[in-house]
């Protein structure tokens, strides 16, 4: 059974022998430890992930990083160099594409083929496995913000070598966030253990005096939901990467459209991120937030689109979410142009930057659900390290198993899928079955209330029908679905 | 009761669409046939001569729906499968493409249905009435 154990150096040496294995470009000798550690000690501090992010939520500054990647390595450099120019990015990405995702590494292959023979991109992302250390590495010194890899892997460990090695200090995933949303059957177990050799290799660098940061994937499905099981998740996460060495963590969160919801689930994700970090023994991790605009259905006119980017941009900035992730009016026709990507980063920056000064005031309103938020994470981990008996790795596999913990559209086996969640009458995400989920009663008569309210109002019961009217509702310009013959 | 497969093809894991297309078929009576995400063409092929189907709905989201779909009809074809409906929809190009563009080039695979992005899955149930009864 895994467990919430950092692996030692030996063990990891073993099977990172293994993993350069998987596929040719694992045999660069780039990927010589000592020589990478070198390489990476002499970038310079505003290219370097952990740094900048450290500097940034120091002056309360949120800064902010587009989705973005190509099937070739010169269109993909372009891209990127085009973000960083027209689109003022703070952060640059590469979107990794689903193949290699998969660990589909031929696959990959053909599609980079098949887009040079086609001159466009086939793939949905940057192939970095395929492409490379030394692919990687042209990447980043083509730009002057520093790199993250952001994908979707559920075993990321030769991508991880890849990546860091070029000089990429920063990797989304982790064990669950990975797993649950990105997967069909692969184990919790195996995911866990993959991500913590990522860690671990964080932490080797790390220890070698190279700070790089980790990002827990923080909207999941990003289909309604709740705060507290998303926080539950990024804590989880938090602390599996802490105890392998990880010392600078972003956990996400991805906006759920009613404003005070959103706002107390951006201080609550700081604050017990840190308050449960230090619980478990981890002292010295540095914690910042990112905020994901929207991450459901866009409205497909790109005037609309952009106006919602505006309003996540003024949440993330009224939060004091450090990083934001962002989208494009083309969003709901899939990979953006360039021109789009950048004009989609253009709107969120001047917003976070009249911002940059103001906060949202304190309320009841406020504190209730900051309160609500904290209760409910509470539920969640106890039931976790119950499960594990201390153990909060093997504790997840448990209570994902019995459903304790579950996430809503999950595409994962090994996810119970009960819950239903809905939106109350001003559109803040409540739960209306909770299958086995680890909430106390007085939670959930809190959540059964509010959406009795909304049935009441709209003259209808609480069924999955309203689920479906509120996943639809964004894209049509509302926030809280209304019933068919009302639209 | 007709049965109809649906699910997501290739790499993709957009799982969200594929549980509320689910929903709504079966409500409006068909037998649903879900294999889920991460489907390969063999899966779509084996579940649909498994439960005699008399069409397949393929999602894909992610962009990467043109390579996975290649040759979907001659394999059905060959499996002796030729009466049995083809539809796709979603976001199945990379990017903002001329919508006709892609439902010329879907249908020149063989494909009897191609929807584009944001349409409602209502839509391909007054098509299936059409196309196969209920």
């Amino acid at each position: 059974m895994v467990e919430n154990k950092k692996i030692p150096l030996e063990e990891f040496l073993k099977i990172r022998s293994e993993i350069l294995h998987h596929w040719k470009t694992g045999s660069s000798p780039l990927l010589d430890l000592d020589s990478s550690v070198e390489r990476l000690k002499a970038i310079p501090d505003h290219k370097n992930f952990a740094k900048k992010l450290k500097k940034a939520k120091q002056q309360g500054l949120t800064l902010i990083q587009p989705r973005a990647g190509v099937a070739r390595l010169k269109e993909h450099i372009e891209l990127l160099q085009f973000l960083e120019k027209e689109g003022e990015a703070d952060f640059l990405p590469s979107t990794i594409d689903s193949y290699t995702r998969q660990n589909r590494y031929q696959n990959a292959q053909d599609g980079i083929d098949e887009s040079e023979r086609k001159g466009r991109s086939l793939l949905n992302g940057f192939p970095c496995v395929n492409h490379g250390v030394e692919g990687c590495l042209e990447v980043f010194e083509s730009v002057n913000v520093p790199l993250q890899a952001r994908h979707g892997t559920p075993d990321a460990r030769l991508l991880s070598e890849i990546i860091h090695a070029a000089g990429w200090t920063s990797n989304e995933g982790g064990g669950i966030s990975y797993n649950i949303p990105y997967a069909k059957s692969i184990s919790l177990e195996d995911t866990i253990r993959y991500w913590q050799y990522c860690d671990r290799l964080v932490g080797y660098y790390e220890e070698h005096g190279v700070e790089i940061n980790r990002e827990p994937y923080g909207p999941l499905t990003g289909t309604l939901v709740p705060p507290s099981i998303s926080h539950t998740v990024a804590i989880i996460e938090s602390i599996l990467a802490a105890e392998q060495g990880v010392k600078n963590i972003t956990v996400g969160y991805g906006q759920s459209g009613n404003v005070i919801q959103d706002v107390a689930a951006l201080r609550t994700l700081e604050e017990e991120t840190n308050r449960y970090l230090k619980l478990f023994g981890y002292e010295d991790v540095f914690v910042t937030t990112v905020f994901h605009q929207w991450m459901g259905g866009f409205p497909k006119d790109e005037a609309k689109a952009m106006g919602l980017i505006s309003m996540a941009s003024t949440v993330a900035a009224l939060g004091k979410a450090t990083k934001m992730i962002t989208k494009t009016a083309h969003e709901s026709f899939g990979v953006p142009t360039k021109e789009a990507n950048a004009e989609g980063l253009r709107a969120s920056k001047i917003v976070t930057s009249l911002l940059r000064d103001q906060k949202l005031a304190d309320s009841d309103e406020l504190q209730e659900e900051m309160e609500i938020i904290r209760k409910e994470v509470a539920c969640l981990i106890e039931a976790v390290v119950y499960e594990g008996k201390g153990d909060i790795a093997k504790g997840s596999v448990k209570a994902f198993k019995k459903g304790l913990i579950d996430v809503p559209f999950a595409p994962s086996q090994h996810n119970s899928g009960r819950i239903l969640p809905a939106r109350d009458t001003d559109g803040k995400i409540r739960i209306f079955e909770f299958g086995n989920l680890a909430m106390s009663d007085e939670i959930k008569e809190f959540h059964r209330n509010k959406l009795k309210e909304r049935a009441t109002l709209e003259g209808r019961d609480v069924s999955f029908q309203m689920t479906i009217d509120d996943i639809y509702a964004v894209s049509s310009g509302i926030l809280v679905g209304k019933p068919q013959e009302e639209l | 009761m007709k049965s109809v497969v649906i699910g997501v093809i290739g790499a993709d894991v957009h799982a969200v669409g594929n549980k509320i297309i689910d929903h709504v078929l079966s409500s409006a009576g068909y037998n649903v046939v879900n294999i889920g995400v991460l489907s390969s063409q063999e899966d779509f092929i084996s579940a649909a001569i498994e439960t005699d189907a008399k069409a397949i709905l393929v999602s894909s989201l992610y962009g990467h729906g043109e390579m996975d779909v290649k040759f979907f009809r001659e394999n059905c074809d060959e499996a002796g499968l030729s009466d049995v409906k083809l539809y796709v929809g979603g976001n199945i190009v990379v990017g903002k493409q001329d919508f006709n563009e892609v439902e010329k080039r879907f249908k020149d695979m063989g494909f009897d249905r191609v929807y584009g992005p944001g349409q409602k899955i209502e839509d391909a149930i007054t098509h299936l009435k059409e196309d196969i009864g209920i």
